[in-house]
């Protein structure tokens, strides 16, 4: 690896962390997105989106929701897949890597989110002192600068200096280690449903979680069938329910 | 020339596509003590200057109030910066006016907004737009990362833009409106049924855990897996997937179950239970 494209793997740790400080979540952080840039970079885009795509579907339910920060899967996700790369090796490897990165990464965000309420005291008194919006939008603009620096240089030392180290470890991986990382590659993305799960279900909605896994695991229908039923159903739900509620209202009306 | 949305104050359209544009940066000084409210001050505070333009006092104790914690769903957080801007220009021209009342309203909306932001955004349109993404780049199809930025970007663009024009043009009346109607949670739960239904179809379609144990009595193989799929197709991986939603709902903290996942899944792995 040249120092040129750890530098630019090192860019796209920091692109994936600062999509959701200031270009509002648009999901560059998506493994299938790093992926593609990383395999770009290093020169086998094809490995790199197909190497993606599998980190996408372990961490399909990695959702940052309320205060406390998600897994870092922009900087995982590059980790991961770059490592993979360089070493010719698949999903395990990048996994291996990927996955424990993307948990100390959040620990790292985690202290950084603390610390950063010490400036927002400094705020309070610019705004005391008047006329200092520019300094005010500097504190918040370099907040996010802070975050870019840390998450890139953190990667390239990683994917540069750690290359040797890297390799030395893929290469004397026993057998073992493999089948067994491929068990938990196999286990983590239940994790991510299991999560969403979480978000979404309310015990009235049991019923739709069944037949969307029935549909599928008997009858073997695609995503898209499945979404187009159940959009159909949850549509003829809506008519049902909001003509109960009209009903129950006008019945109120007349009894006034 | 910029056409002019509030004649009174000067606000012209380029001061909204400011809002617009600066709502993309909410979470860029997040922190555990005010969370994203820096963002939310950054985002409108050329247009409160506007509003306070010659009230300086005013002006400064409007900032410290959006200075306070706020913290949501980023994509409909535009909505809440046009309604507290409709606000502070009612606390401007009304010396009576409850100030207190703009935060109370910031943070009612911080609750439900996020709870159908997160289930739009995190739950539905990220998994569609991942799902699409993956589908192109699980085979090396460069088109995936496009087809999932896009996607997802589509409706979090427009969700923001009108978000912030209804906000600010309809003010306080919309979502007290919505939700004694009780269209708004209506409209919530039949999303779910979709999103909810999307999950099991995942869930049976996408996880693939399968056992390669073969015992071999009295000279017959018996494959643990083929009785398996007799009972149910992917009852691994739906057994997998409700145990750790089990714990979840015990409020298991996630650290803790990743790195049990992790335990579990490697030595599941090793021992050849699982594949």
């Amino acid at each position: 690896m040249t120092i040129l494209q750890a530098f630019l793997v090192g860019c796209v740790s920091g692109l994936s962390v600062i999509e959701g400080k200031i270009f509002g979540e648009c999901k560059l952080r998506e493994p299938v997105v790093t992926g593609f840039l990383v395999g770009l970079i290093l020169g086998d885009m094809k490995q790199g989106l197909i190497i993606g795509a599998s980190l996408q579907l372990i961490w399909m339910g990695a959702v940052a929701i309320g205060p406390t920060p998600g897994l870092d899967i922009g900087t995982g996700g590059t980790i991961g897949t770059a490592v993979a790369l360089m070493t010719n090796s698949g999903i395990e490897v990048a996994m291996a890597f990927g996955v424990p990165v993307s948990i100390l990464m959040q620990f790292l965000d985690t202290l950084i989110d603390t610390a950063y309420s010490g400036p927002m005291h400094y705020v309070e008194k610019l705004i005391d002192l008047g006329n200092q919006e520019k300094k005010i939008a500097w504190v918040h603009h370099l907040c996010t600068i802070i975050y870019f620096v840390s998450h890139a240089v953190l990667t390239f030392v990683v994917v540069f200096f750690g290359n040797s180290m890297i390799e030395a470890i893929v290469t004397n991986m026993p057998a073992w280690m493999n089948t067994g990382l491929g068990g938990v590659a196999k286990l983590l993305p239940a994790l991510g449903f299991a999560l969403l799960l979480h978000l979404l279900l309310e015990f009235d909605l049991i019923p739709y979680f069944i037949l969307g896994f029935c549909l599928a695991a008997y009858l073997k229908l695609s995503m898209v069938a499945v979404a187009a039923i159940t959009i159909a159903l949850a549509w003829i739900m809506f008519q049902i329910k909001s003509s109960q509620k009209t009903a129950v209202e006008t019945e109120s009306e007349e009894e006034l | 020339m910029s056409e002019i949305v509030n004649a009174k104050y000067g606000i012209t359209k380029k001061d909204m596509r400011q809002i617009y544009w600066r709502s993309f940066t909410l979470l860029g000084s997040f922190n555990f003590e005010t969370m994203e409210g820096l963002g939310f001050l950054y985002a409108i505070q050329p247009t409160l200057r506007k509003i306070y333009a010659d009230d300086e006092d005013g002006y400064k104790a409007a900032c410290h109030r959006h200075m306070a914690a706020f913290n949501m769903t980023v994509a409909p957080s535009p909505l809440v910066m046009g309604i507290t801007l409709a606000m502070e220009q009612m606390a401007k021209e009304n010396e009576n006016f409850d100030v207190t009342s703009i935060n109370a309203v910031k943070v009612s909306l911080m609750g439900p907004l996020s709870g159908i932001g997160d289930t739009f955004f995190w739950g539905i349109f990220r998994v569609i737009a991942c799902a699409l993404g993956v589908s192109f780049a699980s085979y090396g199809n460069p088109l995936g990362p496009f087809v999932l930025l896009l996607a997802f970007n589509i409706p979090n663009f427009l969700t923001r833009y009108y978000g912030l024009k209804v906000g600010y043009s309809n003010g306080t009346t919309l979502l007290t409106s919505l939700q004694k109607s009780g269209a708004m949670q209506l409209f919530t739960y039949c999303a779910g049924i979709v999103g909810v239904a999307a999950v099991g179809c995942m869930v049976a379609s996408w996880i693939g855990i399968t056992s390669p144990l073969a015992f071999e009595i009295s000279g017959n193989v018996i494959e643990v897996q083929s009785y398996l799929d007799e009972i149910c197709p992917e009852l691994l991986s739906l057994i997998a997937t409700l145990i750790i939603y089990a714990c979840l709902k015990k409020k298991i903290k996630i650290t803790r179950i990743i790195l049990a996942i992790i335990a579990v899944g490697f030595v599941l792995g090793v021992t050849g239970v699982i594949a």
